[in-house]
């Protein structure tokens, strides 16, 4: 990238702990420790331990505490749409759709403003508020599905598949293991299923997590902690992704393993998790929604980051907005779903 | 069956219900259901297509279309630049399923299986790229999403649904209720899996009778990892030298003569020597034996031969600088009656009946009783310059395209290197979509000279494991190949060092297997070049090179 014409100026710069922003000093999801971070939201690749001082929406900094308990630095707590002034400019966080407390970090100047999506999709879901997307010049989106073969429909349809999936399982007798990550997705699922009726068996790392859903006014009546030895007859259990090959799984002889990811647009994800169904249940924006969401914010010129980075720079440009993809300096591989 | 014309979509749905099921059984049923309601050409042709190939092994035939030729058509068809389709190919791990996701409807009419058939073959009976692009975005702007799929899988070769041609052949016999076994000897014997159903279908497998001249599978052996594992049955077993040439089946009748390949390919025309010595002797026969490179009555190495293959028509110079011979070690048929259900040792006694003019060379056979007579052995072949050993079961028949443990060999690794991983690629089949290929290089002074590239044999977990480290450390892109930061360190073992031009480094390996993951070295512990020449003139006792 051209650093004269480098679009995120004034706003964030890309540092190797990942993006800074001189107005605030502070670190947008940096990558290691630092004196302050700004946290959209709770997944691993984007709260590092350590920090200083975080910034964060109250889930986000619930969910952080409940998974860095040794954490002692100092937290601030912001709303959405809360201003926080700097010098020169003004910050502010909105709901990005991603998991509970996610947020869209926006900045703005007398004569710029840019918008950083962190991790977004805009499908509703339950435990994340729904996306909104403020009018502004500069758009820096993530794109880990920033390629056309990555069209999810619709969330409702989703929801539908994964029910009459373990459905259809417990028909069978066998029992549905639905490989989700720990944060944000086994919590919706949870929900989901327990709405349909159907009870769920959560593994412990999604379940220390669900005092904060508690607190945001979540309820799990149908949902218990896994503890060894056999799941229930009716139960489906929820575990992440990299469980998928252990013997916490691979014991469970009568099981139909259901992948719940972006990735499972993938049939090679079928061997890579060993799973028999694929369903693309995201918490990330597909390709129309990376495009409509930057239609919507009306931006000038686009900056892609994560994932797909290059690629979409590439096309968005080719449709007539000037679009870089940032640097590796702050490309992490995304949480695994 | 007269009416609709069966849908390619019918089949395509078939091949993705089959590609999502855990069991060989659930897979051979859903298969067998499809052919079920087929009959007629169009049960032949879609018993074919299920297997992969619109062509019938005997018919030689194939598509021949590069990834850049589908790649084009996929972006014509889609409205996609080229570099989009490429970079959600990788993506997905898969032309065929990035295309299908790339594909919103279709346009013009829809596809029978008798429409996709025609198509595929008249790719194979032409020569320029732009016309077979032509074809295949006709046939792509037909495609419902799953059709495209597996048109294009067919066309990258390999459905890759977990189902190989003995599935398809389990499935026939369960779809027609006939016996599994009449079924792949008339699959065998016919070449073509097509007919193979229809007359399952019909009720007419034992009258297909072996037919000379139509390619038939290779039997194939497991390798011996311990000789003491076969020291207990070792009386059971008749000795061999294995050759370290080209695998040929050699069919003759006056004097007519085919040699097919591995890959049941006819190379005929490369040997003509060969040819025209069997095409001297009486009779008609069927040998399975080996190509090598002749020369002081013995075999000579793999890497001379490697001169001669590949020429249609070699100049007679190169036929005086490396000329070749044909050793038989088996005979599949003699003077009208197929041997495939005899066993070795009748075979064997056909084939030496055979020999005194036959215008072939016999593979001498010896026995062992213990694994110091096999080492013995071993090391009497390695000093004729062969490979290693074969291990036949004397009471065993020959299973055409099987691989069992009736035959075995027995190599040994002679040495292994160490070496940095420059490059990968993902695999084909099972590891489709993983990092799988990688392309290594030993050290000279601070560069590094590529000297080989090998299919891993690390574990499906170790792929993947590493698959992730290669993602974050590439540093370029050229088609399917990831350059990566040379750092990654493996012990490769190999059978022996060659001379090449392939590589950088002047030589090749023969048979590089990944033997270990070595993260306690780094670039700088690895092989050199010279260690490399060294390895070379002790192995092959060419002092030529310079050390």
């Amino acid at each position: 990238m051209d650093t004269d014409a480098d679009p995120l100026r004034p706003f964030l710069e890309p540092h190797p702990e990942g993006l800074y922003s001189p107005v605030f000093e502070a670190h947008v999801d940096p990558g290691q420790a630092v004196a302050r971070a700004i946290l959209t939201h709770a997944h691993a690749d984007h709260a590092a331990a350590g920090h200083g001082e975080i910034w964060a929406t109250a889930p986000t900094l619930d969910l952080y505490r409940l998974r860095h308990p040794e954490f002692s630095g100092s937290a601030r707590e912001i709303a959405y749409e809360e201003a926080i002034p700097g010098l020169g400019a003004v910050m502010t966080l909105h709901p990005a759709g991603h998991v509970l407390g996610s947020c869209q970090v926006r900045f703005e100047s007398a004569d710029a403003s840019l918008l950083f999506t962190g991790d977004f999709k805009r499908q509703p879901c339950r435990t994340a508020k729904a996306a909104t997307a403020p009018a502004s010049r500069v758009l820096l989106t993530e794109t880990t599905f920033g390629l056309p073969v990555f069209r999810f429909p619709e969330r409702s349809r989703v929801e539908a598949i994964l029910i009459s999936a373990c459905r259809d399982a417990f028909d069978e007798e066998e029992t549905p293991v639905l490989l989700a990550a720990a944060l944000g997705k086994s919590q919706e699922v949870a929900l989901v299923l327990s709405e349909a009726g159907i009870p769920t068996v959560l593994h412990g790392a999604s379940w220390k997590l669900l005092p904060a859903y508690e607190r945001a006014g979540f309820a799990f009546p149908l949902s218990r902690p896994y503890e060894s030895g056999p799941v229930r007859a009716g139960e489906a259990l929820v575990v992440p992704s990299n469980c998928a090959r252990t013997p916490l799984v691979q014991k469970i002889r009568r099981r139909r393993v259901i992948y719940l990811s972006g990735w499972a647009t993938r049939e090679s994800s079928r061997t890579d998790y060993d799973a028999d169904v694929l369903i693309p249940f995201s918490d990330h924006a597909d390709f129309p929604g990376l495009l409509a969401h930057l239609s919507e914010v009306g931006a000038e010129s686009v900056v892609a980051t994560h994932g797909y980075a290059a690629d979409f720079a590439r096309i968005v440009a080719s449709r007539g907005v000037p679009s870089w993809a940032l640097a590796d300096a702050a490309e992490r591989t995304p949480e695994s779903p | 069956m007269t009416g609709e014309p069966v849908s390619y979509g019918d089949l395509a749905r078939s091949l993705a219900t089959v590609s999502a099921q855990r069991g060989k059984l659930a897979k051979i049923e859903t298969l067998a259901a499809a052919l079920r309601l087929l009959s007629g050409d169009e049960l032949a042709i879609a018993a074919r297509l299920l297997s992969g190939s619109p062509f019938a092994e005997w018919e030689q035939a194939v598509t021949s279309v590069g990834w850049a030729t589908l790649a084009r058509a996929a972006s014509a068809v889609t409205g996609w630049d080229l570099e989009t389709i490429g970079a959600s190919a990788r993506a997905i791990g898969d032309l065929g399923e990035a295309v299908s996701l790339l594909l919103e409807t279709r346009s013009g009419e829809s596809l029978s299986i008798v429409a996709v058939d025609s198509a595929l073959r008249r790719l194979s009976t032409m020569r320029k790229a732009a016309e077979k692009q032509t074809v295949i975005e006709d046939l792509l702007r037909r495609a419902e999403p799953v059709e495209a799929r597996y048109l294009l899988k067919t066309l990258s070769g390999g459905l890759r649904v977990g189902a190989d041609t003995t599935t398809v052949e389990e499935a026939i016999a369960a779809a027609f209720d006939v016996d599994r076994e009449a079924v792949a000897r008339a699959r065998r014997d016919s070449g073509d899996i097509g007919e193979t159903a229809l007359a399952a279908r019909e009720g007419r497998l034992a009258e297909i009778r072996f037919r000379l001249f139509h390619p038939i599978g290779f039997m194939l052996a497991s390798p011996i990892e311990d000789p003491a594992e076969i020291e207990p049955e070792l009386e059971t077993y008749a000795v061999e030298d294995k050759f370290d040439g080209i695998r040929a089946h050699a069919h003759k009748s006056g004097a007519r003569v085919a040699l097919f390949s591995r890959t049941l390919d006819d190379v005929t025309a490369q040997f003509p020597e060969i040819a025209s010595r069997l095409a001297q002797a009486p009779g008609e026969f069927l040998l399975d034996g080996e190509v090598v490179a002749w020369s002081g009555g013995r075999a000579d190495s793999f890497f001379k031969l490697q001169r001669r293959l590949g020429r249609k028509a070699p100049e007679a110079e190169l036929l005086e600088e490396i000329p070749v011979a044909f050793i038989a070690y088996d005979c599949l048929a003699s003077d009208g009656t197929p041997l495939f259900e005899e066993r070795w040792s009748a075979r064997r006694a056909e084939l030496e009946r055979l020999a005194p003019s036959g215008g072939f060379l016999l593979s001498a056979v010896a026995s062992a009783g213990t694994v110091a007579e096999m080492e013995e052995l071993f090391t009497a072949a390695r000093a004729r310059g062969n490979e290693g050993l074969m291990f036949k079961r004397t009471d065993s028949v020959y299973q055409a395209g099987k691989r069992g443990r009736a035959w075995r060999k027995w190599k040994k690794a002679t040495a292994t290197l160490d070496v940095v991983v420059t490059a990968v690629e993902q695999g084909h089949g099972k590891r489709a979509g993983m990092l799988s290929d990688y392309t290594f290089a030993v050290r000279d002074g601070d560069t590094f000279l590529n000297i080989g590239k090998a299919y891993s044999g690390l574990t499906d977990e170790e792929i993947r494991k590493m698959g992730s480290r290669f993602r974050k450390i590439t540093v370029g892109r050229y088609g399917p190949v990831r350059a990566v930061t040379a750092e990654v360190v493996l012990e490769v073992a190999f059978d022996t060092i060659q001379k090449s031009n392939r590589h950088k480094s002047g030589f090749a390996l023969r048979f590089p297997r990944i033997a270990r993951l070595r993260p306690d070295k780094t670039p700088a512990d690895i092989n050199t070049l010279d260690d490399v020449r060294e390895l070379y003139a002790r192995l092959t006792g060419d002092k030529t090179i310079s050390i």
